[in-house]
């Protein structure tokens, strides 16, 4: 109980800056993303300028209705080009010697879908600004469509239980190791469930921000799009990461470092058992759904111990 | 017409035989830009070989993006635009074509960014040639188009486009149109101002209230969703603001003899108009030889003028119904197509005015399709057909002047079935 207090004390200590959000937005209850956009202003301060686009995070972001808005500077742009938009901002602001920290905020169909060509153009170029993916694993203020973050077996609107198919039938990209393949100042991946995590990361995409491209990929579930109850969210996050479903780690410079290492990797199956769109899962999937998480924890594990620093992971099977 | 003083000759400028492209850039680098973005397509391309050759040479101190795309060229202008800086960017066809989203995108947020767009087929097989069907295909767009007939031209109108797009009254973001291949690779001789002369043109603008920008830490947004009447109010402001454009074109263009001795007449440039019967109409690079066989149409007593559309949108229409009033017979020629209406764009949109124009009999010329040269001979055809409508006899209403299939009268060639 003590250590949680103490844990609970740090994550606050890095709330320095106003919570510019209304109360009472337009978000659903149990929504990841809330609490992710909530906390990004609170630890990086209210001076950011922040870009989004028509998504979930648009009804809060983007003012779509008069009961939800902040005070933050503000873009409202296309997913097709959300990383040029930012590039543009940031480039002009240097120019003119303004100060400023441009977060380009987007879900994972703009960041790994349609504006994955200008997101990886921005890295390659090591353009000055933050950009921070919200991943909750498909385009879910459409309603819930198959995304290229969307898992093997989960069911979305577009990849729907049938009889013949059952949910997606294709494993899910890495975004965030594609991205530390940019070899960019900051890469790093972040949930919810490890506050303290992601607001240290936040501070060091900042930072980072001033030598170039910085990149957060950040595990954002959503209750109403996955099927769990609202209450869980935090717990949904916190078995993804003792699963290694959503490692965390970070990338200075393209050099992997694991932030937190899980001893006893759970089988996925304690994750998926929450979650409505795995329901249909039978044990062959499950086993699928294992083993493209274990080859891609061997990747990660792989390219890390490359740079030094870590221990090849044990998989959870063994 | 274009009037020349003796400004032409001021130490101020010189004499520089460059290609139209070249024309473009050097506009561009004399205009500042704070950031330019830059993607290559034929035949825009050596714009910006030519701006990068100046960056690295330290003679633009621009920040300059080599994107990834055309879609990422027009969504880091729009946004460096709403921070508050000048912008350039160039483009062509497809490359116009892909940044299509973010074209809206820049006029609707009223971003006063500057483009050239070298004009190039688009529909069907990759045809690599001249055409204004780029241009047809964002005419929509809500953008102010200008048109360039020659390479100096090209350049005096990048440098009224900034004047035009950043101006307090107007932003609204202004594509320079000019034929690709005829002008983008031609050479000729083009006066190229010096900077002093530039700045001091451009200077009126630094007099003017300052736009709202987008700054850190400001609380201001863009881009808000917005529907119903606030929407309505928006895109109505936007509307008037092109119109008020037309005006303040055509006082750009006298600002900008006072300074560099040449003007064109604004929204339209008339040649031979005044005693003309009959009247071509035309825009770009086909003007120059449209002037040529006029003159020789003047010397066998035909009196025959141009009017040359340099703005395209918002369209001139008052302008035009008074300089086409009274006259006898008017052919329009377009460089692409109005898919799915009979005629050429422009001849489309002139034709509107009809009633206004006391009936003149208007025909639709289409001709330079995808690199087709509009030839001398083909002009003095077309010139010779209006002399015929104004003589009261029976022609097409619509010719393909270099594919004569197309004029033969329509055969169902399924059998009749």
């Amino acid at each position: 109980m003590a250590a949680k207090k103490g844990k609970l004390t740090k994550v606050l200590d890095h709330l320095k800056h106003e919570d510019p959000f209304s109360k009472g937005v337009a978000f659903c209850p149990g929504c990841g993303l809330e609490l992710l956009l909530r906390f990004i202003p609170q630890v990086m301060g209210n001076d950011i300028v922040i870009t989004g686009t028509p998504s979930c995070s648009a009804p809060v972001l983007l003012g779509q209705n008069n009961q939800s808005w902040h005070k933050l500077s503000y873009f409202g742009t296309l997913m097709t080009g959300a990383a040029a938009n930012a590039t543009g901002l940031a480039r002009y602001y240097r120019k003119a010697g303004i100060d400023n920290t441009v977060v380009c905020f987007n879900g994972d169909g703009t960041a790994a879908d349609i504006g994955f060509g200008n997101l990886s153009g921005a890295a390659e170029r090591n353009e000055p600004f933050i950009y921070i993916c919200y991943d909750n694993e498909g385009y879910m203020n459409t309603g819930i469509q198959k995304s290229g973050t969307t898992p093997f077996g989960a069911t979305t609107t577009t990849t729907p239980k049938g009889s013949v198919h059952k949910g997606k039938n294709l494993r899910r990209m890495n975004l965030a190791l594609k991205m530390a393949m940019h070899k960019i100042p900051y890469a790093a991946t972040a949930t919810l469930s490890d506050l303290d995590d992601l607001a240290k990361k936040l501070l060091k995409a900042k930072e980072a921000k001033e030598r170039g491209f910085a990149f957060l990929h950040v595990f954002a579930p959503c209750t109403t799009g996955w099927g769990y109850a609202p209450e869980n969210t935090i717990e949904v996050c916190r078995r993804a990461v003792k699963t290694n479903y959503f490692p965390l780690w970070e990338a200075v410079d393209g050099k992997i470092r694991m932030t937190k290492t899980v001893k006893k990797p759970k089988p996925v199956k304690t994750y998926t058992e929450l979650i409505k769109k795995f329901a249909h899962l039978t044990e062959e999937d499950h086993q699928i759904l294992q083993d493209d998480i274990d080859y891609e924890f061997c990747i990660l594990g792989g390219l890390s111990v490359l740079e030094g620093e870590c221990q090849l992971p044990v998989s959870a099977q063994d | 017409m274009v009037t020349k003083t003796k400004a032409e000759t001021k130490k101020g400028s010189q004499i520089k035989v460059i290609t139209g492209n070249a024309a473009a850039a050097i506009a561009a680098k004399l205009a500042c830009p704070d950031v330019v973005a830059a993607y290559p397509i034929t035949p825009q391309t050596e714009i910006i070989e030519q701006i990068s050759k100046f960056h690295a040479n330290g003679e633009m101190d621009c920040e300059l993006i080599t994107v990834e795309g055309e879609n990422s060229a027009m969504n880091a202008v729009m946004a460096a635009s709403l921070a508050g800086g000048r912008v350039f960017t160039a483009t062509s066809s497809w490359g116009l074509v892909f940044m299509y989203d973010a074209v809206l995108a820049t006029s609707g947020a009223r971003a006063p960014v500057v483009m050239v767009n070298v004009n190039r087929e688009t529909p069907g097989i990759i045809a690599v040639s001249s055409g204004q069907q780029d241009m047809i295909c964002t005419r929509d767009a809500g953008w102010i188009f200008l048109i360039a007939e020659d390479c100096q031209e090209v350049l005096d109108l990048v440098l009224q486009a900034y004047r035009l797009a950043e101006d307090y009254d107007i932003q609204v973001p202004v594509m320079v149109h000019y034929d690709g291949f005829y002008l983008s690779y031609l050479s000729e001789g083009v006066d190229v101002p010096f900077q002093e002369d530039v700045d001091k043109f451009l200077s009126v603008l630094e007099d003017q209230p300052k736009r709202t920008v987008l700054t850190p830490g400001n609380g201001m947004g863009c881009g808000s969703h917005g529907i119903l009447g606030g929407y309505m109010e928006l895109r109505h402001k936007h509307v008037t603001a092109l119109e008020r454009s037309k005006a303040k074109f055509d006082q750009i263009d006298k600002e900008y003899e006072d300074i560099f001795g040449r003007a064109y007449g604004g929204q339209l440039e008339e040649y031979r108009m005044d005693d003309a019967d009959v009247v071509l109409v035309g825009s770009g690079s086909m003007c120059g030889t449209i002037k040529t066989v006029i003159d020789e149409k003047r010397q066998a007593g035909i009196k025959v003028g141009l009017l040359k559309m340099r703005m395209f949108r918002p369209f001139p229409g008052e302008a035009i119904v008074k300089a086409l009033k009274g006259k006898k017979a008017i052919g329009v020629v377009d460089r692409s197509l109005n898919f799915g209406h009979k005629g050429g764009p422009f001849y489309t949109e002139i034709k509107a005015f009809e009633t206004q124009l006391d009936g003149s009999p208007m025909i639709s010329f289409i001709d330079g399709i995808a690199n087709t040269d509009i030839t001398t001979v083909n002009v003095a055809a077309m010139i010779d057909t209006i002399c015929a409508l104004a003589a009261g006899k029976e022609v097409r209403e619509v010719t393909w002047v270099s594919y004569p299939e197309a004029n033969e009268p329509e055969v169902n060639k399924s059998g009749g079935k």
